[in-house]
């Protein structure tokens, strides 16, 4: 008899059912599409972190009288080049660094090429000087454009761009749009009411005509701002799905439970309904950052994107309206932006698949 | 023919222009912004009470001189018949304009005026581009070039000038032209036969009501008004005989005569009701169908698509007989295409015969047979000089040490030779070497010197010494670090030009942000000093007595804030000179200390390219390019 139980205890453990993102991760992997897409995203993450060190024309790391520098990350910031300023180096690496101090050594980018200025001839030993409105060759990948600077530096440095505006802009309408949308929804009354109508007079602000007239207002426009105004203006959907969700999960016996116990709103809804309610909003966000990725592009094409020289997709295809004999000014810029946009927009309805169990049918389980 | 350019004349007199090199030129005109543009009280008008002397006591105490009234056809049929042409038009019509010598083979055997009238084909029409559309049909409201470009064929003016800038009166509308030996009168005596296009005559009496309009501050004049302020007084004496009273005796006074004329009997009494002249009924119906005193009338007008002129038969007939050239073109139809890649488009399919073009488009889209099987294309210098302006007020641009190292920084061979593709010449002077002001002896323009730019900074006292890889420098016991900003219109080959300024200072330890800006927003921030640097461009006026504008203390385009006591004088002395050789000396003067001094660093002057159809004839450039001058336009025809 008492081994009865025992055993009985042994025989009903279940195995543990997986949660719901476990599962949804599950889901979204067996979407080849969705996946292929999502590495796409993870290699230009990788490119546009190390894009100095791909393609530029200042050393990755260099020993220079004695000390490490790293002269690369003067893309960023002129603190990192102080010393080779000083010495009068003037952005020209490989030759002074040999006449200045022959001990010296340097790990050079992948490729030599500058993403703001034309390379001149015989500023790397032997090497040409970079074509003017050259088409592709195995100097310059991608060509050159009317300035002579080469495209391929330009696509990978501008990867940056693309990216941060996906990310920050989306970032932040998902921060206001979760937060507002959670408040609504979980409070309702007076509170609902107000943020619904900041919501409806917020979608009525078009993004791109604000962005317009901030640049003309503002002194030194700048990305950020852009990216602070792409997200200001873009979280509404975002909040409006929060919402739907809280004001759907707050009838949950959980939720009923949670309140009888005593637990205080805030964690209520953090702890207990932000996490299930997430979901459809990822997929929003995903589309989110697609769609800004597109409003750059095309600020820039307009010529109001990043402050010059930075370098940016659309800019590319701007130079190519006006050049369009140049053909690889539009091909190679186009596809990356196409391919991009395609890629967050596969992801998000991997992610919208995965993650709704009505839409599974319809999905790749097998 | 005559030339109609009399409104453009007035406002290359007084305001230099800012030219786009994008649409040729958005002028911006100071009488837009001064405290005299229209308010609804104070006086009818901003002249001071003036006692009209009797003609006859006039002409008994006043000395003339005869001023040049000429028909200019002529005489360019007469210089153009001394040369020889450098080709044949069908030799011409067969090249491909790729060096100077095919551009000059051109133009000279394209550019040659018609023998005679017969081989004009006088029922041709030609499709013209407008880069923008015109806001006012009226001529006193105008306030851009291509308004000018349209009022030169529609409106009425008694003056113009020639491609070296000598002013006349043409005489297609004035009989004599006469100037005081001292210089404070103007006599002019029209000719009788004018009509406007309502059939009512064109008498002195217009011209005179047409100044008291123009200096009526609550009518918004928006450039015109400029310069006139030297005119004390107007009288039209009888229908023909006019007297200019000037406060000055000044060798320049022939520059402020010219201003557009407009009916009298259509405004007299609607302007008290409406000064605006745009805004009632009355005037829109004008505004819609001008009633027009030049050798062109208005037949149809689609906002934003296109404009149609046709010949008016009463301006070269009258009472039955041949008073006048006829003009070349039946109809002239202005097509308006903004960008100008849809322009070079429709140019080579023949929807539009003439376009001003972007060096991209005249070196890499021109070339091919698409393009040359209907154009042609030909070039001029033009005197528009583009710069580098360096704001004195701000502390990095006060000592001249950084200015001029600012000037050694600039990367000449990479701006002129890709960038602008080498078909723009280096400047290096206020005015230009081949006007009568310019250097005697052409400068030694400035060169790429990095090391010379980094000494003088040292000197100046700019140097990196907190190792943040940017040069700095305590003012006032305040560390001020080296970084500015550069404004430049938005426009590609702008934005390029300064982001190689940026790259070649960077190389010295120094931030330069550009800065695209709104062309508008621009041209506040400049009036209101509140900016660092900017680059921009001035188009040359007829005389160099308008760069005072620029230079002199306090000035209202003075945008950099250049203050020189000797440059004020010698401003002064050469206002009042009447010698144009002293008066050369004065302006040489200036423009050495001015060149000393780097307020601009000055870069090149854009030349002017343009495509035109295979079938149009009789251009030629003058500095201000092929239509802003006489005859320009006038003298283009299609062979019979």
């Amino acid at each position: 008899m008492s081994s009865d139980p025992n055993h009985n205890l042994e025989f009903t453990k279940l195995k543990k059912s997986p949660g719901f993102w476990k599962e949804a991760w599950g889901q979204f992997r067996q979407r080849k599409l969705a996946m292929t897409a999502l590495l796409f995203v993870f290699i230009l993450g990788l490119i546009a972190f190390f894009s100095p060190a791909i393609v530029g024309t200042k050393p990755v790391i260099a020993k220079y009288k004695g000390h490490i520098y790293f002269p690369a990350m003067g893309y960023f910031s002129p603190r990192w080049e102080a010393v080779f300023t000083k010495d009068k180096f003037r952005k020209r690496y490989p030759k002074a660094l040999a006449e200045k101090d022959p001990e010296s050594w340097a790990v050079w980018p992948l490729n030599f090429n500058d993403p703001t200025r034309r390379v001149e001839a015989d500023e790397w030993p032997g090497r040409p000087e970079n074509p003017q409105a050259g088409g592709p060759s195995p100097l310059n990948f991608f060509g050159t454009d009317t300035r002579g600077v080469d495209v391929f530096a330009q696509m990978v440095h501008g990867t940056r761009t693309a990216l941060l505006v996906g990310f920050v802009s989306m970032g932040i309408a998902a921060a206001l749009g979760i937060t507002l949308g959670a408040l609504a929804g979980f409070f309702g009354g007076w509170v609902d009411m107000v943020i619904s109508r900041i919501i409806e007079v917020v979608m009525c602000i078009p993004t791109l005509v604000l962005i317009l007239a901030l640049i003309a207002v503002l002194e030194s426009p700048n990305i950020w701002q852009m990216m602070a105004v792409i997200g200001i203006t873009g979280w509404t959907g975002i909040a409006r799905l929060t919402r739907a969700e809280f004001l759907k999960l707050k009838q949950m016996e959980y939720v009923a439970a949670a309140h009888v116990l005593g637990v205080p709103s805030l964690r209520i809804m953090y702890k207990y309904l932000l996490p299930n309610a997430l979901a459809p909003v990822l997929v929003p966000i995903t589309f989110g950052i697609a769609a800004a990725i597109l409003i750059e592009s095309g600020l820039s094409y307009l010529g109001f994107g990043a402050p010059p020289p930075n370098p940016s997709w659309g800019k590319l295809l701007r130079l190519g309206q006006s050049n369009y004999q140049n053909w690889w000014l539009i091909l190679f810029p186009g596809l990356s932006i196409f391919v991009t946009v395609l890629a967050y927009n596969l992801i998000g309805e991997g992610l919208q698949e995965a993650t709704d169990p009505r839409l599974r049918e319809g999905g790749s389980r097998e | 023919m005559r030339i109609r350019v009399q409104s453009s004349l007035i406002l290359l007199a007084f305001s230099l222009v800012v030219v786009f090199s994008g649409c040729p030129s958005k002028p911006d005109y100071p009488g837009g912004n001064g405290s005299k543009t229209g308010s609804d009280e104070g006086p009818d008008t901003l002249l001071e009470p003036f006692d009209v002397p009797l003609l006859k006591d006039l002409e008994a105490k006043v000395e003339w001189e005869d001023r040049p009234v000429y028909d200019i056809m002529e005489k360019v049929r007469e210089q153009q018949a001394a040369e020889k042409p450098l080709a044949t038009v069908a030799e011409a019509l067969k090249l491909k304009n790729t060096s100077d010598v095919a551009n000059d083979k051109i133009l000279s055997a394209l550019g040659r005026l018609p023998e005679s009238d017969a081989d004009v084909n006088d029922d041709a029409e030609i499709n013209r581009l407008l880069p923008a559309d015109v806001k006012s049909t009226n001529p006193v409201l105008a306030s851009s070039t291509y308004e000018t470009w349209i009022n030169g064929l529609t409106g009425f003016g008694l003056f113009s000038f020639d491609d070296k800038m000598e002013p006349f009166a043409p005489s297609d509308v004035v009989v004599s032209w006469q100037t005081s030996k001292d210089k404070l009168y103007d006599k002019v005596v029209m000719r009788d036969d004018l009509v406007w296009s309502d059939g009512k005559p064109i008498t002195a009496h217009d011209v005179a009501f047409s100044f008291q309009l123009i200096m009526n501050p609550k009518v918004p004049i928006p450039a015109v008004r400029t310069g006139m302020e030297t005119i004390l007084w107007i009288e039209a004496y009888d229908d023909h005989t006019l007297i200019y009273f000037h406060r000055d005796p000044l060798a320049t006074n022939v520059w402020n005569l010219n201003f557009p004329v407009i009916p009298k009997h259509i405004y007299e009494e609607s302007v008290n009701d409406d000064p605006t002249l745009a805004d009632s009924d009355y005037h829109l119906k004008y505004e819609e169908n001008p009633v027009c005193g030049g050798p062109y009338k208005f037949v149809k007008r689609l906002k934003g698509r296109e404009i149609v002129l046709q010949r008016r038969e009463d301006w070269f007939m009258h009472d039955g007989k041949k008073v006048r050239h006829k003009p070349n073109f039946k109809t002239v139809r202005f097509r308006v295409i903004e960008d100008s890649n849809t322009a070079l488009l429709a140019l080579k399919s023949g929807q539009i015969e003439e376009m001003e073009f972007q060096p991209e488009q005249w070196i890499d889209q021109t070339t091919g047979d698409d393009f040359y099987k209907l154009n042609t294309k030909a070039r001029g210098e033009q005197w528009v000089y583009y710069y580098f302006g360096w704001n004195m007020e701000t502390p990095y641009f006060k000592d001249v040490r950084v200015r001029q190292a600012m000037s050694y920084c600039v990367d000449y061979d990479h701006l002129l030779n890709t960038l602008c593709y080498g078909l723009y010449p280096q400047s290096s002077s206020e005015y230009h070497k081949d006007s009568w002001a310019g250097p005697k002896t052409p400068r030694t323009p400035y060169k790429q010197d990095l090391e010379k730019a980094e000494e003088l900074l040292e000197e100046a006292g700019w140097v990196d010494n907190d190792g943040d890889g940017v040069r700095e420098k305590e003012i006032n016991g305040k560390k001020v670090k080296f970084e500015f900003s550069v404004m430049c219109s938005n426009q590609q080959l702008r934005i390029d030009i300064c982001t190689s300024l940026k790259e070649s200072l960077d190389r010295i330890g120094i931030v330069c942000n550009v800065q695209p800006t709104e062309f508008t927003v621009m041209q506040e921030r400049a009036r209101e000093g509140k900016f660092q640097a900017q680059f921009a461009g001035w188009g040359t006026g007829a005389d160099p007595f308008s760069t005072e504008n620029l230079w002199g203390t306090g000035q209202e385009r003075n945008y950099v804030n250049y203050s020189n006591k000797e440059v004020d004088d010698l401003f002064a002395k050469a206002k009042f000179e009447l010698e144009r050789d002293k008066r050369a000396e004065y302006y040489r003067k200036i423009d050495d200390i001015l060149w000393e001094a780097q307020p601009y660093t000055w870069l090149y002057y854009r030349s002017a390219f343009y495509g035109f159809n295979k079938n149009l004839r009789g251009y030629s450039f003058s500095p201000r390019g092929p239509y802003s001058y006489s005859p320009g336009f006038d003298a283009i025809y299609t062979e019979q």
